[in-house]
């Protein structure tokens, strides 16, 4: 599904932020990276997104290698992968109206948006609040709706980036099972956090980044 | 509804009051400065020309060869002066109409204008005379003073309004991505392509220019109307009475009005390179 190798990353002050990461992450697995803040998770879900173009190395999502695509192809590949933002803001629109909004951005016909929005909350449990102005929702709740909003489109591949971020551990429990549940079939998940991880996530393998190196992959 | 259509309707929708304010300002300044590029056009100095056309005759200007003896225009003179055709009389040198005349001048005012026709053509007749000129006095002095102030006017008025249209665009489109900024990283995150934002943008930028073009036609086409009614108070925008003129403008007008509305956008646009709309934190 991806694999990295040798992948470099630095700032434009030349500061290394990643260092030869090498990582190999199959279909279907959940896989957790786990470092402190400021290590780097959020610059590597970018590059495995193809949110951010690799400086040097090289990463294969569905072996295609991200730094020799073209930008229509890119575009492509970003709409085969889910993304949960760190500190996802949602759109001051009802929940329904957040998903609605992706998914006709993406093409999708109404009936068909309607569709895939009811599929996405309802995987989500977020169904009953649907109608809900969607910064009101809980702490919890925002998180289940970004989740929501990286699912609708059917991805092959999920990269969360801290969704425990800012939870009481009962909810990042709730969290973790969520993600445990859609942890079936054909998607693959990769999530970020700084840790610890909640008990509930049951995580193919961990590895832990630190220093800009992956250790443990 | 396709989806350039979605965003589109989706873009428009997140217009909100100080955004919606400074568009409108926009686009009526933006309407301001298409009339005065019109208003160039209406003033031109066959159309002032064209507009003397049907007025009274108040003076005639007789010039004279410059191979008249002085006894002979003392002659004129002192005989024209008896007439009772002839309410006042004049003698100028030719140079103070045209440096390079050379010769006299005799400017006089018929006693009743409907006989200058008459009066013209028999001085024409007279040998020793080069050229007699008709000339409605109060347009024939004033309206070139008048219409130098205007296209002064006009001018300044063009420099002012496409300043203050550009600043409200800016400002307009400032706060139009500013409250949009949230869909913006959506889109980005979703991997919705760059131009399809931008273009969304630009396209608003087409629009209001488009109407403001449109509103204009739709004013010249009024005024075309009133004047062809009223030609007299419409003596200084002589052009309003060509229908020809009015279509061409119009369209004119139109054409730039687009123009700037795209360039416009395209100001727009360019803010969207900023890092608030970044997909990523």
């Amino acid at each position: 599904m991806i694999q990295v190798s040798e992948l470099h990353f630095s700032t434009e002050d030349g500061v290394k932020v990643l260092e030869d990461i090498h990582l190999r992450v199959d279909q279907g697995e959940l896989l957790v990276i786990v470092g402190p803040a400021a290590c780097g998770k959020s610059l590597l879900l970018g590059l495995l997104g193809a949110q951010i173009p690799p400086q040097c190395g090289q990463i294969l999502v569905h072996g295609r290698n991200v730094a020799r695509l073209g930008p229509g192809k890119i575009l492509a590949l970003r709409q085969r992968i889910g993304v949960y933002p760190q500190g996802f803001v949602p759109l001051p629109r009802t929940v329904h109206e957040n998903v609605t909004f992706k998914l006709r951005a993406l093409g999708n016909y109404r009936e068909q948006a309607q569709e895939k929005v009811l599929y996405a909350l309802e995987t989500t449990g977020l169904i009953r609040q649907q109608g809900a102005d969607a910064q009101e929702l809980s702490s919890v709740d925002r998180i289940r709706l970004g989740i929501s909003l990286a699912i609708c489109h059917d991805p092959l591949l999920l990269l969360l980036d801290e969704p425990f971020e800012g939870l009481a551990e009962d909810e990042k429990a709730e969290v973790a099972r969520l993600l445990s549940r859609m942890h079936t079939g054909h998607l693959t998940l990769v999530v970020a956090t700084r840790g610890p991880v909640p008990p509930g996530l049951k995580e193919s393998r961990r590895v832990r980044l630190a220093d800009g190196m992956v250790k443990g992959a | 509804m396709t989806m350039q259509m979605f965003l589109f309707r989706e873009l428009l929708g997140a217009i909100r009051t100080k955004s919606a304010t400074y568009f409108s300002l926009a686009g009526v300044l933006l309407f301001l400065f298409l009339a005065s590029v019109a208003c160039f056009f209406m003033i031109s100095p066959s159309s002032v020309a064209r507009s003397t056309e049907g007025q009274p005759i108040e003076e005639i200007h007789v010039f004279l060869s410059p191979r008249l003896s002085s006894a002979t225009i003392d002659e004129w003179f002192l005989s024209w002066r008896e007439r009772e055709d002839i309410a006042s009389l004049q003698f100028q040198f030719a140079q103070q109409f045209d440096e390079n005349a050379s010769g006299g001048v005799f400017i006089l005012s018929p006693t009743d204008p409907a006989m200058a026709a008459s009066l013209a053509s028999e001085f024409r007749d007279i040998e020793g005379v080069t050229e007699v000129i008709e000339v409605p006095r109060e347009l024939a002095i004033e309206t070139p003073s008048v219409s130098l102030i205007i296209r002064i006017s006009l001018l300044a008025t063009l420099v002012a309004t496409i300043a203050a249209s550009l600043f409200c665009f800016r400002r307009g489109f400032h706060e139009l991505l500013a409250s949009f900024s949230g869909e913006i990283r959506m889109l980005r995150l979703s991997g919705i392509a760059e131009r399809v934002v931008s273009t969304l943008v630009v396209a608003l930028g087409v629009l209001m220019g488009l109407l403001s073009g449109l509103f204009l036609l739709a004013g010249l086409y009024l005024f075309h109307q009133i004047a062809l009614a009223n030609a007299e108070a419409f003596s200084l925008l002589g052009g309003l009475l060509n229908g020809l003129r009015i279509l061409s403008v119009g369209m004119t007008v139109l054409a730039l009005g687009t123009v700037l509305g795209s360039l416009a956008g395209l100001l727009g646009a360019s803010f969207l390179h900023g890092r608030e709309f970044d997909a990523l934190p």
